[in-house]
């Protein structure tokens, strides 16, 4: 393995736009003042998963938001519900980096989804099972995985590489980190990046369900999602999108853009292990997160708070811990997880973070994690609970590791 | 459709016109009064050849009539389809 440029050797990109569309709101503030108050937003019922006696019947869902201003009707008959989200959070990241005109071959697409249009295939197949030649004609343009990043460059014009990465929970932190590496190489000036998925239905919930995956605690959603908890038992399905627009720091400077901070460095790896569970060792995890700092041109010790992957299942949990402990050496600065207020959203989930996490190092705090009542790996890592915690003005770690043993860590530095 | 036991068997003249007006409107997300005889799919409206085959679909299954993507290409305006299709609903 060879070691990564130094870091003064590239340009450094940053971010100048961001839009999300989740669980815990539809504009970042929302989200972020959500992840201050801790409180879970699993609550509601989900009817056909309770008329169809699914396993787990609660979720994460987007509250409902006006379409108009972002998709036509045309538009809409030919979209499924991540490709929406995902079109709408792009369209707002846009907006909030107010890119000068920049030659569109410069600017690319680069998306994470792990399941990204299998919900809508699995409608298709239970409408039209029987009856294959009633399939809408669009089906397929709708339901195949790379269909959001296409009409995001549709949308916008953008001519430059235009990619789907699928590494199934860490999938938007891969493409934040693929978008950066564009960005670094010189073969962007410019990404629309991040990740998106919204899959509550009844095979996909009951998938993962019957893996053991997800919380059970259908008479008590709001208490389901217990990230670190001694009492934790899986994950909530959430959904959304969140999209960045990173862009060369120069470049930002020079026009004097509002910069939310500082996508400083990215590493990727692989557990080679199990085709679900985390290595229980944490060795290629931590040896992500490591990597990672040092792509940053910074130590472990330069790292002011961690936002973990912290799903919530048994094993994650429990192999992060050992992971974050072998990385900083049983020093590991306070961690949280958000997943206890806005659920997985699984390929949006990294991207998600990595916005919330930039916005939270600027404000020197670290958010407390929903529904932690007896940490379970204290003896290992310093989880915040009950309320935010102040720390000094630092680089922020964000985790994320997917089904198949696919790690991906980012170090995000907010200011200029 | 003014008889739900039997939805496609009126489909002839006027009725005939409102459920293409409908079909196609639905499809490109507008309204039946944005659809006249005279309205060029393609030149008013940018129609895309999924887009004209999501048409003939729905048009095939409402009129139980068989519609190729290439017949509605023919067609120079939404009154010539409509007179293709009754032409073709009459033969059956």
């Amino acid at each position: 393995m060879t070691s990564p440029p130094p870091a003064a050797d590239r340009p450094r990109v940053v971010v100048t736009g961001i839009g999300v569309k989740t669980p815990a709101g539809n504009t970042l503030d929302e989200v972020v003042a959500a992840v201050m108050s801790a409180e879970s937003t699993a609550a509601a019922l989900v009817d056909e998963l309770v008329d169809r006696q699914a396993p787990v019947r609660f979720a994460c869902r987007v509250p409902d938001f006006d379409l108009e201003p972002y998709l036509t009707r045309r538009e809409l008959r030919q979209v499924d519900r991540p490709t929406t989200l995902a079109l709408c959070a792009a369209v707002d990241a846009v907006r909030d980096a107010g890119l000068p005109p920049i030659p569109p071959d410069r600017v690319g697409v680069h998306l994470g989804t792990g399941i990204g249009g299998l919900p809508s295939m699995e409608a298709t197949a239970l409408d039209h099972g029987a009856d294959p030649m009633g399939m809408p004609v669009h089906t397929v343009p709708r339901t195949m995985a790379n269909s959001a990043a296409a009409r995001i460059a549709m949308r916008h014009g953008f001519l430059g590489s235009c990619l789907t990465h699928t590494t199934a929970c860490a999938s938007g932190t891969n493409a934040i980190g693929e978008a950066l590496r564009r960005i670094q190489h010189g073969e962007l000036d410019a990404a629309v990046t991040g990740g998106f998925d919204a899959a509550i239905t009844t095979i996909m919930l009951s998938g993962f369900a019957r893996m053991r995956a997800l919380s059970l605690r259908n008479d008590d959603p709001g208490r389901a999602s217990r990230p670190f908890d001694a009492d934790r038992d899986g994950f909530v399905m959430g959904e959304g999108a969140a999209l960045l627009v990173l862009e060369r720091r120069d470049a930002a400077l020079a026009r004097g853009a509002r910069i939310h901070g500082e996508v400083a460095g990215y590493a990727t790896n692989s557990d080679a292990f199990h085709i679900a569970a985390p290595h229980p060792e944490g060795a290629a995890a931590a040896a992500c997160m490591a990597r990672a700092i040092a792509d940053a041109g910074l130590r472990p010790a330069a790292i002011g708070q961690v936002n973990a992957h912290g799903t919530a299942t048994r094993l994650n949990d429990r192999a992060e811990a050992t992971a974050l402990h072998r990385c900083f050496a049983g020093q590991a600065p306070p961690v949280t997880s958000i997943k206890g207020v806005t659920g997985h959203l699984i390929g949006g989930s990294g991207a998600l973070e990595a916005a919330v996490a930039l916005v939270c190092a600027g404000r020197r705090t670290v958010p407390p994690v929903a529904n932690l009542t007896t940490c379970a790996e204290a003896d290992r890592i310093d989880v915040v609970a009950g309320a935010p915690r102040q720390v000094a003005l630092a680089p922020v770690l964000s985790n994320s590791f997917g089904f198949g043993g696919q790690n991906a860590c980012l170090v995000l530095t907010p200011g200029n | 459709m003014t008889d739900p036991a039997a939805p496609q068997a009126p489909a002839t003249g006027p009725a005939l016109a409102d459920i293409v007006r409908a079909t196609i409107a639905d499809v490109l997300g507008t309204t039946p009064d944005d659809i006249s005889d005279s309205t060029d799919l393609e030149a008013d409206h940018g129609v895309d050849s999924l887009e004209l085959m999501a048409i003939g679909a729905q048009l095939e299954r409402a009129l139980g009539v068989q519609i190729s993507p290439e017949d509605l290409m023919r067609a120079e305006n939404v009154g010539h389809a409509i007179a293709l299709l009754t032409e073709r609903k009459a033969a059956r």
